[in-house]
């Protein structure tokens, strides 16, 4: 309760500068209005979040990825995610702290005028210290995944400025391949079952996003499940439901664009199982407040984005998430 | 309008591909035998049990340090889906869990294939067994009293050997407790049974080991069913009223946290 509550004022925090920041960006002028043929994209504002484990260890955590509307690029991202999980069954078990590392290289490719294919190769370098001071480090490759996206509802690119709201709403479905080496000795013994670089299992996710754009302002809302099978070691994580909303503003200052989002974003976990029962106190959900900056310059992106928990219930309690920091640098294509 | 319904059909598939591969999701056929391991994981009330450390005060306002917590289970039976009971070799049956030495892992190898749903054992040592004599006990005679668990071989066996300080409002000054719970000779039966259902079957096969892991609170010993104050009397031995009230409540001590299946603890 006190830790939440902290957040919030992290948060607040966070919005403080972020509004100030803005307060900063209005004092260097008038801003122009938006450049009629602006291609601009918010990478954190829309498409499909998706974060795989309790933990979220094996990709992307619920970051969003992707741009609003039609936008084609290609990236790296880094995320780096901090848990702490209870090493033990009782109140006064020791913390453990636990680091999960991401890099990715990930992209959005035009297939045909609709439709788009989405493609993530996670790096990932996780580590812990276990309570007996030994520390725990594993990294490689994670899970890959490809999502096709079909624009249903396609704000018109490159148009004059429209007067009224611009709406886009995109389904998709995708996989997630066993690419990240599942190791069941991570498993044994700890309270945390995501500190494995993949799920080891075929993975299909379904995806929704919805958004729309009015002058400068925006609204983009995402949703999707990730439907998880069993893996050849008889373990099945559970099926995951990620939701979320971002408001978002751009600014202008010639050539610079700069996008401050704000956002709430849930993710709900199923219990995992293992020869197929359930597995005791893994199944949670954890709902987030989101704060990002994106500023763009002709065909680059360079984005930071600031997650915190408001409220959470990971693994009955015995896994939290302190905090999530994602940076990218994407080249629109 | 084609392009919806190739949207429609591309969903569908998906959708068909997630759920059929997730439907074979029971395992195959369990064949052979394995092995099930219990732990005993030693708390009071909530909090593990550090020996030497003050415990949080409780109902009856008695701050307890605990020095020394051994009990003897025993006679290992497990119940299958199908309701039929499964009897652990009855010589081979007698464990003692010590905080002391972190004996508390009790391993039980051979344990016939199959999804087993329930766990029964016995906290102490029953007659039949006693009546076997000194020479019927084997290595566990020997065993018992090196862990002080035995009296004398006529007094019989410590089932539950709990010690340590408390105080209380009364009892400002730190007291030493004592509470020896057996079944004194053949006179006395304290020998219980304790029954857990588990949360989720536990499965054993020729590839699958698996464990279930016990949750213990030894503040229950005091303050369960009956409540013992050590304010007023606080070394309980050979007891006619308050010894199988304290047998009572060490049953009450046992929870099932969780099983893991494909797992053997530690």
């Amino acid at each position: 309760m006190t830790n939440d509550f902290l957040n919030i004022k992290h948060l607040t925090l966070l919005w403080a500068f972020a509004c100030a920041t803005l307060g900063f960006a209005n004092d260097m002028g008038p801003l122009p209005e938006p450049s009629p043929c602006a291609a601009h994209f918010h990478y954190e504002e829309g498409y499909f979040d998706f974060c795989d484990t309790c933990g979220c260890g094996s990709s992307g955590g619920s970051m969003g990825y992707g741009t609003a509307m039609n936008s084609y690029f290609v990236g790296l991202r880094y995320i780096g995610q901090q848990y702490r999980s209870r090493d033990g069954i009782f109140n006064n078990s020791p913390w453990i702290t636990e680091n999960f590392n991401t890099l990715q290289a990930w992209g959005n490719i035009p297939v045909t005028e609709r439709i788009i294919l989405n493609a993530i190769v996670p790096y990932q370098f996780h580590n812990r210290v276990l309570p007996d001071g030994t520390d725990q480090e594993i990294n490689g490759l994670g899970d890959i995944s490809v999502l096709a996206f079909y624009n249903l509802l396609k704000a018109t690119p490159d148009s004059i400025v429209s007067i009224k709201p611009e709406h886009y709403l995109q389904l998709g479905g995708g996989i997630k391949a066993p690419t990240g080496k599942y190791d069941k000795a991570n498993n044994t013994g700890s309270v945390n079952p995501s500190f494995q670089l993949g799920n080891g299992s075929w993975d299909y996710i379904l995806a929704m996003n919805y958004g729309f754009t009015h002058r400068n302002w925006g609204i983009s809302t995402l949703l999707n499940y990730t439907f998880k099978t069993k893996n050849p070691k008889e373990y099945q994580f559970g099926n995951q439901l990620n939701y979320g909303i971002n408001a978002f503003k751009t600014y202008y200052l010639s050539d610079f664009a700069l996008t401050p989002i704000v956002g709430l974003a849930g993710e709900k976990f199923e219990s995992n199982e293992e020869y197929g029962l359930k597995v005791a106190d893994t199944e949670g959900n954890v709902f987030l407040g989101k704060l990002s900056i994106e500023g763009s310059y002709k065909n680059y992106a360079l984005g930071l984005t600031g997650v915190l928990p408001i409220s959470q219930d990971l693994n009955n309690g015995r896994v939290e998430l302190r905090h999530r920091l994602s940076v990218y640098l994407n080249i629109n294509l | 309008m084609k392009k919806y319904s190739l949207y429609t059909l591309a969903l569908s598939i998906l959708l068909f591909v997630s759920c059929s591969s997730d439907d074979d999701g029971t395992t195959e056929e369990l064949t052979g035998s394995g092995e099930i391991s219990i732990k005993y994981d030693n708390g009071f009330n909530g909090n593990d049990l550090i020996l030497n450390t003050p415990n949080s005060a409780n109902e009856n306002g008695e701050v307890i340090t605990v020095t020394r917590f051994n009990y003897i289970v025993s006679n290992f039976r497990l119940v299958n889906e199908e309701g039929e009971e499964f009897v652990y070799p009855k010589d081979e049956s007698y464990f003692i869990v010590s905080q002391e030495t972190e004996e508390d892992n009790i391993v039980l190898p051979g344990i016939p294939a199959g999804k087993y749903t329930t766990l029964k054992f016995g906290i102490g040592v029953d007659q039949e067994k006693y009546l076997q004599g000194s020479e019927g006990q084997g290595d566990f005679l020997a065993e018992a009293e090196a862990n002080n668990m035995m009296w004398s071989w006529q007094a019989g066996y410590k089932f539950l050997n709990f010690e340590g300080s408390f105080t209380s409002e009364s009892v400002t000054e730190p007291t030493d407790f004592k509470i020896h719970m057996g079944s004194h000779g053949s006179s006395l039966d304290n020998y219980k049974e304790v029954t857990l259902e588990l949360p989720t079957s536990v499965i054993v096969s020729d590839e699958i080991d698996s464990s279930i892991h016990l949750k213990i609170d030894a503040s229950k010993i005091l303050v369960s069913s009956n409540n013992i104050k050590l304010s007023e009397k606080s070394v309980i031995m050979v007891d006619e009223e308050k010894s199988p009230q304290i047998a009572v409540n060490t049953t009450e001590m046992f929870v099932v946290d969780h099983v893991h299946n494909g797992e053997s603890h530690d």
